[in-house]
């Protein structure tokens, strides 16, 4: 048993804290790739910008870094996550453990304290780190001190249906129209740092850098936790938990999320050949806009009349 | 912590030792270490600025105040006979009304009085107790002697710190703890919990208990997630809520579910729309039908207030002697009825000296400090007075008392007063503790947390005397 009010604060918590950790990543992954002047640093550029539809106008790497992590008047940026994902958290303060709470309120006092602009421009790649790494102690915290319940699994299905999102706009950004990031192999190092995938796609596809097995491993890939099939598999796995002893209404979203994760298992590696990755992707952004829509009606926003409880 | 000749109390004996040992140095670094893990916690009020609000933490001082076990027991013996006697005054105004007939305090000064709720007349509250938390300001004479300076009995607040300090202090002077043999505060969520969920019907077995709070912006919010989270209860909102033939249901993730008690921390006129202020959005719907319907039970009753407001304040020692049958053990601040033509007069007399209160007014609006203010300022206060003075009170100045504090890594002596916490339902529990509350400025006597106001530890100790340091 939980307040409807409750469950949508947490899986807006794990929505930011995601959003926050992604746009941290990308904004050091950028800023890291375009030190050296070649080629690939425009394409980089190119590619974030479309990822994150940062603001216009911003054109250095350094400029945009900040705009993406400081910048209160950009609703993505990291600090306006921080803040919002504190908010959310802070509401519902009573259900999340101190030891999770307590990271995150550090992380969010350290972004909006009078020192962050500072320590920002002191060493901008370490400040960007150091977040993303706050925000994997922040989600450790959470999994191990925190009761594996309903509360959790809303946060949990809000991180990976915000992940689902991001790594799809990302790919988006990077291969449809066929490949922007070319057979450039720099561009190519880069959208898959910014999936945090580089390692794990080395140990699975050895230095063969290639823009199909890429999206190949990014959509597809079972155990590979940022890919957009994890994803969808941890959203299908907590919904059938969260729909136990429910009735769904006529919009569920256990069957919508089951949709979706099987469409992508049985998907054939060949449908992301040519057009058909922009049309997967595009599937999946709306899939997963379904999704919350179905969560929000079943669980937080449903007429009082229809759950009444009995006698 | 030091009597009249400058030496040291003997049950601050150790403590002083042990801060004598430390010096200033080891202190200001524990002073730090302790704000810092507050701000971490959370632990904080939000002030409001033009453009953005900023939360800050509620200053806090090292140095906790001891309260020796004889000093103590006075004031418990006090405080429960004083909740015993206020909740009897409360069920007779809002039922027969007898000590109006016996014209032991003014018919017109009670029912007047504007937080008396008439909605409340004959409705049956459990246990006769109205007031089930209460959190009543005490302080310390000149001679010693504790005095009761207010009582609130609306949605007192302030517990929280009063267990955060002490686990702050336990952690600062561990071995000065241990000997002081310090009686435990700890106790008061489950106490709490047990109070609330006492306060339901017998036919309801397992009793949904929730907090109300007003929201995340609220001033006390902290104080309420915190309650919530250590009594183990949902922490709802007005929106969360929803009534439907006069039930009360929660709106949980699998449908609507049956609420039986709500501690509220909202005020009585932001409960219910329907009933009370219609502007307000923090309430729910219904609510006060429901609660007159037996369906639910809200804690504290609404109309309490009746029963802190300024000038009933002046009856309670009439109060406690018509229903106990007892001398109050606690005294009151004296007081002066301006309703009364004569003492009306010695206030006009005596403005200079004294403090004059609306009486339905609170926060230190519509106040005169009479050594402070300007003749201009005194002379339309006479004025106001004059025209009506059933609105008014007045009080001698009152000189708080002082406690050591840690200022700049000195020791430095602070006003202070005590906020004890008094639970009642079907008996009455004085917590063994209390907020001490510390005006942060020196020679300040405003105590509040949004003006420069901070708090400290109270050990109320088991017995007397002092182990050897």
């Amino acid at each position: 048993m939980m307040l409807a009010r409750v469950a949508d604060s947490l899986y807006w918590a794990g929505r930011y804290v995601e959003r926050a950790e992604h746009v941290s990543r990308l904004a050091q992954v950028m800023l890291n790739a375009t030190l050296d002047p070649s080629e690939a640093a425009g394409q980089v550029l190119a590619l974030t910008r479309a990822a994150l539809g940062a603001p216009p106008g911003v054109q250095e790497p350094l400029e945009l870094a900040r705009a993406l992590s400081l910048d209160r008047d950009n609703p993505g940026s990291v600090v306006m996550s921080l803040a919002r994902a504190r908010e959310n958290a802070r509401q519902v303060r009573d259900q999340i453990t101190t030891e999770s709470w307590e990271r995150l309120n550090m992380l969010y006092l350290r972004a909006v304290g009078a020192r962050a602009g500072a320590s920002f421009n002191a060493d901008p790649l370490g400040f960007l780190g150091e977040i993303v790494s706050d925000l994997h102690l922040f989600k450790g915290a959470a999994d191990s001190t925190m009761s594996h319940g309903e509360g959790w699994r809303f946060m949990v299905t809000g991180v990976f249906l915000e992940r689902a999102q991001l790594i799809g706009r990302l790919l988006k950004a990077a291969f449809t129209p066929i490949a922007v990031a070319s057979e450039e192999p720099l561009a190519l190092v880069t959208v898959l740092r910014m999936a945090c995938a580089l390692e794990p796609y080395l140990r699975t596809y050895t230095a063969d850098l290639n823009p199909r097995f890429i999206l190949e491993f990014l959509m597809f890939d079972e155990d590979f936790p940022r890919s957009i099939r994890h994803a969808t598999d941890q959203i299908e796995r907590h919904l059938s938990h969260l729909a136990r002893g429910r009735e769904l209404g006529r919009q569920d979203p256990q069957r919508l999320a089951g949709r979706l994760n099987a469409r992508l298992a049985f998907a054939d590696i060949g449908e992301v050949e040519g057009p058909g990755a922009g049309e997967l992707l595009a599937a999946v952004e709306a899939e997963t806009t379904a999704i919350h829509e179905a969560m929000y009606e079943t669980f937080v926003a449903y007429p009082l009349e229809l759950r009444l409880p009995a006698a | 912590m030091f009597d009249a000749s400058g030496a040291t109390r003997a049950h601050y004996a150790p403590l002083h030792a042990r801060i004598e040992a430390l010096g200033p140095e080891a202190l200001a670094d524990r002073q730090r270490t302790l704000e810092r893990s507050f701000l971490l916690q959370g632990i904080t009020f939000t002030v409001y600025g033009a453009e953005t609000s900023t939360e800050r933490i509620i200053p806090t001082d090292l140095f906790p105040r001891i309260i020796p076990a004889t000093e103590w027991a006075r004031v418990e013996a006090g405080l429960t006979q004083r909740l015993l006697a206020l909740n009897l005054f409360l069920a007779d105004i809002y039922g027969p009304q007898k000590i109006l007939g016996d014209k032991i305090i003014p018919r017109d000064l009670v029912l007047g009085a504007p937080s008396y709720r008439r909605e409340m007349q004959h409705l049956l509250v459990p246990h006769g107790a109205y007031a089930n938390v209460c959190g009543s300001d005490l302080i310390r004479h000149p001679s010693g002697e504790f005095v009761v300076l207010e009582d609130n009995l609306r949605v007192p607040s302030g517990v929280s710190y009063m267990l955060a300090n002490r686990e702050a202090s336990r952690r600062t002077f561990p071995e000065v703890f241990r000997e002081a043999r310090v009686r435990p505060v700890e106790r008061y969520p489950d106490l709490l919990l047990a109070t609330l969920k006492s306060m339901a019907g017998d036919w309801r077995p397992n009793p949904q208990v929730v907090v109300l709070t007003p929201g995340v912006y609220n001033s006390a919010y902290y104080e309420h997630a915190y309650l919530a989270r250590l009594m183990g209860v949902p922490l709802v909102e007005g929106r969360d809520l929803a009534v439907h033939d006069d039930l009360v249901y929660m709106r949980t993730t699998s449908g609507l579910r049956r609420v039986d008690v709500i501690y509220r921390r909202v005020d009585d006129d932001f409960i219910d729309p329907l009933t009370f202020r219609r502007d307000s959005s923090l309430g729910v719907a219904g609510l006060f039908n429901a609660y007159r319907s037996g369906n639910v039970v809200i804690c504290n009753a609404p109309g309490t207030g009746v029963a802190d407001d300024k000038a009933v304040y002046a009856y309670v020692p009439a109060i406690i002697r018509y229903y106990l049958g007892e001398d109050a053990i606690l005294n009151n601040v004296e007081t002066y009825l301006c309703r009364a033509p004569a003492q009306l007069d010695h206030v006009l007399a005596h403005l200079d000296t004294l403090v004059v209160k609306a009486v339905g007014a609170s926060g230190g609006y519509g106040m005169l400090v009479g050594p402070h203010a300007s003749a201009v300022e005194r002379e339309r206060f006479a004025a106001a007075l004059k025209a009506d003075p059933e609105n008014y009170i007045a009080q001698p100045t009152i000189q708080l008392s002082t406690a050591p504090c840690l200022v700049e890594g000195r020791m430095e002596p602070r006003h202070v007063d005590l906020r004890p916490f008094i639970l009642s339902a079907e008996k009455v529990v004085v917590t063994p503790g209390a907020l001490t509350r510390v005006a942060l400025k020196r020679g300040s006597l405003v105590v509040n947390s949004s003006q420069g106001g901070g708090s400290k530890d109270t050990w109320v100790q088991a017995e007397d005397g002092s182990a050897a340091p």
